[in-house]
């Protein structure tokens, strides 16, 4: 997954974007090596397209400073600020924009005709770039003639043709239909693994997140949640947030009462009375702290009588509410006093609303966090 | 379906309801004379007689000579051969490509940079500023004619003695009565159909079209100059074809402020040839052929070519556009901007009251001397020393224009409906008819219409005005309306139709209520355009059919200034108060027509 080197090629400090009133990024600090497949993901309106428009240059920030390769391009307080053609990124947009009124030979070639490059030099590199997206037989056709898809793939090698130093991807996919969104997907990631050029990809689809990045940024309120690599922020989410955004979880609140090494002992309230579960997670949670655990479907176990294996902890008795058909699978929801969880189950498996049944899961499977 | 009918092993089922038994050929014939292909076929026929038949006998009539008596013809090109030979007709033809070329150079400029500023920079005032950039589109240019002669004549115009009284100038500074003048208020008043194909092109456009453009690696100018300027550029070339052809057809401007100095235009002349005691309808007919054959080719090349090359630039994101901040510059933007509405409007408008309110305009302000002698002369019809020919024309612009728009707009919800609705054999042909009035100025279609009813009943009459008037402007309502009826689900007229109820019901409970905004909007659009309407109401008026701007020619040619001035005014202040309606009925973006 890594094919990145040590070498910073982005680095954002303390960026701070107001639109009026409104924060939009709040003290964003990052460093993205070269090679690097960063994803900022988030709910819309988290912040993560005007991050990426202050490294691009289409919004200037009110504080921080972002270097690429090295060198400032903008700075509040250095009073430091390149136009974005200044900057040597490419970007692609969810609109793809392709330019209606030329062929995707000239669309392609227009970043290398400004860069003086004429001749035989340009047709060879812009259709390479048009190959290494599949797209040189259709060199000129007008941008108009062209599927949502094929659309997006010259935009893709509009931004590669002249080799930036980062590209930055503003949700490329989202106007794209599901299936044609996963062939791109895997495109993408083929392509930049191909080129090895440091990409800065933002999304609001967590799949595609998981799938593509080496890191992942997620961002809620203007404010970095966390920081990692998608395995980390799936299994370790750092707060609930993370926990809810990333997969499907279900949340259940309560207190923690007390730690022993790596678990939590943790009460989750259920009305009057509530249960006792124990968790990991929990860091720097002190007894009587308000905790929510998060429960990863598929880590439930349904038990359709009450087990007589006494060693299983997390004993959960619940009633069902529902089943949902989702192909492969079914989800089921079920009831526990005040509290909903969701579980994972066979086709097999019978269950009718109403019908008494208990979850157990390991303490390794649950996860206290903070809200 | 199979197995539904494996299934029922019941008695063969009963029909108890259902259509009647017929035979295919009676189905066939029910299907082709249905209450739809009827009323298709009736509307075809209307448009067809009254769009065609004009041009037909202007086709026909131009081959007609008059001999030297001037009673009898024959047929020959003795019309047009005179078009080349003539002392004037030839220098007439150079003048209206002149006056059509520097009015769509200045209009474009016009139109195009005050889009520009109002739509993608960050002048000051921008929305306060934009409706009053459109009220040109709905004032008459021919007024606006007669408030720049009082404006910037050489020897009385009020801009010119200020110059001389305050600033020490030897002589006038201005001088609108030539083909410059023309050139000028044409291009002013005709400037917001460039700006109204333009602004919407560039405020819609979708932002990261230019930002790719920048982060590829344009500069502001290179984007400008190579993405920007190039996806508007349609709506440019629509407009100033709009522009020269409406600039070639125009006969108010030309007339007051060209023809009475040595430059006559094709319309001056037909006007002065076709019409008045020596009149050849003939060779009217022949120079509005050679005017109607420059214009339909224009506008053929725009709806063919240059219409359907318009980018789809819009995307569903609700985006703002790119603003640029112009920094101290947004003040010269604003400048330029107000400048803009003080020409084209408020000076128009001032100057016209200033001098409609003297009773003898000596191109000198008098306080004292102010009365409103020339109102009452003008407006009041039942004063002994009225003038009857602008009463008149009150009367019957008032009945002409609410008859008319009534009319035009029955005529475009038929129109529309047909054309988008349904699928009868005169559908395309209906689409076709509805085109042609558009290439044909005003006066050219007046000529048609002059020579096809001249021994009619109807000439003579406010009906052949009527005709005139509808024939020549219901495409606009019917823009209006298809525009609308494009936006509207068919499904919901279908789900009527599904539910039982005749394509007729079908019409006026379900269609005409949705599209009932744009209806009203075309309504008061046509208003406008027929309360100021001249050019065919000076070829077919006859004394006592006079309209309201026939009134003000009549004043212009034959009284003096000041109560020309009065009853333009009087036509201004009822037509911006028809503006007003129109913004608070269609709102902002109905103007795109």
């Amino acid at each position: 997954m890594t094919s990145a080197s040590g070498k910073a090629m982005v680095e954002i400090d303390r960026l701070i974007k107001r639109f009026g009133p409104e924060t939009a990024v709040d003290n964003f600090n990052i460093s993205i090596s070269e090679g690097e497949f960063v994803t900022l993901l988030g709910p819309s309106g988290c912040g993560k397209t005007t991050t990426l428009r202050c490294i691009i240059g289409l919004e200037r920030p009110d504080q921080g400073e972002i270097r690429v390769g090295g060198t400032p391009v903008v700075s509040a307080e250095k009073d430091i600020y390149l136009f974005p053609e200044d900057r040597d990124l490419g970007m692609v947009f969810q609109s793809y924009a392709v330019w209606p009124h030329m062929t995707v030979f000239d669309n392609v070639a227009y970043g290398l005709k400004i860069r003086k490059v004429s001749g035989k030099e340009l047709k060879q590199r812009t259709m390479r770039a048009l190959e290494l997206v599949d797209l040189a037989h259709l060199a000129d056709r007008y941008a108009t003639k062209l599927s949502g898809g094929q659309r997006q793939r010259v935009a893709l090698a509009r931004a590669i043709v002249y080799e930036p130093k980062v590209i930055l991807f503003d949700e490329p996919l989202s106007n794209l239909d599901a299936k044609l969104r996963e062939l791109m997907r895997d495109e993408i990631v083929r392509l930049q693994k191909e080129v090895g050029i440091t990409s800065v990809y933002v999304t609001h689809d967590q799949s595609e997140a998981l799938v593509m990045s080496d890191r992942i940024v997620v961002m809620d309120k203007a404010v970095i949640q966390q920081i990692g690599d998608p395995e980390t922020i799936y299994s370790h989410p750092a707060n609930s947030f993370v926990a809810n955004f990333i997969g499907v979880t279900s949340l259940l609140e309560g207190k923690l009462i007390q730690r022993n090494g790596d678990v939590c002992e943790m009460e989750v309230s259920d009305g009057a009375s509530g249960f006792t579960v124990k968790a990991l997670g929990g860091e720097g949670a002190s007894a009587g702290d308000r905790l929510v655990l998060s429960l990863r479907p598929e880590d439930v176990t349904l038990h359709l009588s009450k087990p007589d294996d006494h060693s299983l902890v997390n004993l959960i008795e619940g009633q069902v509410i529902d089943t949902i058909y989702l192909g492969s699978f079914m989800e089921g929801r079920i009831k526990a006093g005040q509290n909903e969880i969701g579980i994972q189950i066979n086709h097999y498996e019978n269950l009718t609303p109403g019908q008494t049944v208990y979850l157990s899961f390991a303490p390794e499977h649950g996860l206290c966090l903070t809200q | 379906m199979q197995e539904v009918a494996t299934v029922a092993t019941g008695p063969e089922p009963q029909r108890t309801e259902g259509p009647p038994r017929r035979s295919k050929a009676e189905n066939r014939i029910r299907a082709l004379f249905n209450q739809e292909n009827i009323a298709t076929m009736v509307v075809a026929l209307i448009i067809g007689i009254a769009v065609i038949l004009p041009l037909i006998a202007l086709f026909i009539n131009s081959f007609l000579v008059l001999d030297d008596s001037g009673w009898d013809t024959e047929w020959g090109f003795d019309n047009y051969l005179l078009m080349v030979t003539d002392r004037i007709i030839p220098k007439a033809f150079v003048n209206t490509i002149l006056i059509s070329s520097g009015s769509t150079v200045l209009a474009t400029f016009l139109g195009v940079s005050l889009a520009w500023i109002n739509a993608r920079t960050n002048c000051p005032g921008r929305d306060f500023l934009e409706p009053y950039n459109l009220i040109p589109f709905f004032l008459s240019p021919f007024v606006g004619a007669i408030a720049w002669h009082n404006l910037a004549a050489p020897k009385t115009g009020l801009l010119n003695n200020w110059a001389q009284d305050y600033l020490g100038f030897e002589t006038h500074i201005l001088n609108v009565d030539n083909l410059w003048g023309v050139i000028w208020v044409t291009g002013i008043f005709f400037a917001p159909l460039v700006y109204l194909f333009v602004v919407g092109s560039l405020r819609r456009m979708d932002p990261s079209l230019e930002d790719s453009a920048r982060t590829t690696g344009a500069g502001l100018f290179k984007t400008t100059m190579t993405v920007t300027l190039p996806l508007v550029m349609p709506g440019i070339l629509s407009g100033a074809i709009i522009v020269f052809v409406t600039s070639a057809g125009e006969f108010g401007v030309p007339f007051k402020l060209s023809a009475p100095y040595g430059w006559e235009t094709l319309t001056t002349q037909i006007f002065s040839k076709a019409v008045g005691d020596d009149a050849n309808h003939y060779l009217g007919a022949a120079m509005s052929m050679a005017l109607g054959i420059i214009t339909v080719v224009l506008i053929w090349i725009q709806q063919r070519y240059i219409a359907p090359r318009s980018f789809t630039t819009v995307t569903g994101k609700g985006f703002r556009p790119n603003v640029l901040d112009l920094g101290s510059w947004k003040w010269v933007a604003f400048g330029y901007n107000v400048l803009y509405i003080l020409v084209a409007v408020v000076l128009p408008i001032l100057s016209l009251l200033v001098v409609s309110l003297h009773p003898v305009w000596e191109a000198t302000i008098q306080p004292a001397q102010m009365s409103f002698i020339n109102y009452e002369k003008t407006l009041f019809f039942w004063r002994e020393d009225s003038i009857q020919a602008a009463t008149n024309g009150i009367f019957n612009s008032l009945i002409l224009a609410l008859v008319g728009a009534t009319l035009s707009m029955v005529l475009a919800i038929v129109v529309s409906y047909m054309i988008h609705r349904t699928k009868g054999p005169m559908t395309r042909l209906i689409d076709f008819l509805c085109v042609v009035p558009i290439g044909f100025p005003g006066i050219v279609l007046a000529m048609g219409v002059l020579v096809t009813y001249i021994q009619t009943p109807i000439y003579a009459t406010l009906w052949i005005l009527l005709l005139g008037y509808v024939t020549r402007f219901f495409p606009y309502g019917q823009r209006n309306v298809s525009s609308i009826m494009l936006a509207i689900s068919e499904e919901l007229d279908q789900s009527s139709r599904m539910s039982g109820a005749s394509w007729f019901t079908t019409l006026k409970r379900i269609t005409i209520p949705l599209l009932k905004p744009g209806i009203f909007a075309g309504w008061v659009l046509l208003f406008i355009i027929f309360l100021r309407e001249l050019s065919i109401s000076i070829i077919l008026y006859t004394t006592g059919t006079e309209t309201l701007s026939v009134g003000v020619y009549y004043l212009s040619n034959f009284e003096n200034e000041p109560l020309t001035a009065a009853l333009s005014m009087a036509q201004t202040i009822v037509l911006l108060a028809a503006i007003f309606l129109f913004r608070r009925v269609a709102g902002k973006e109905a103007l795109t027509a």
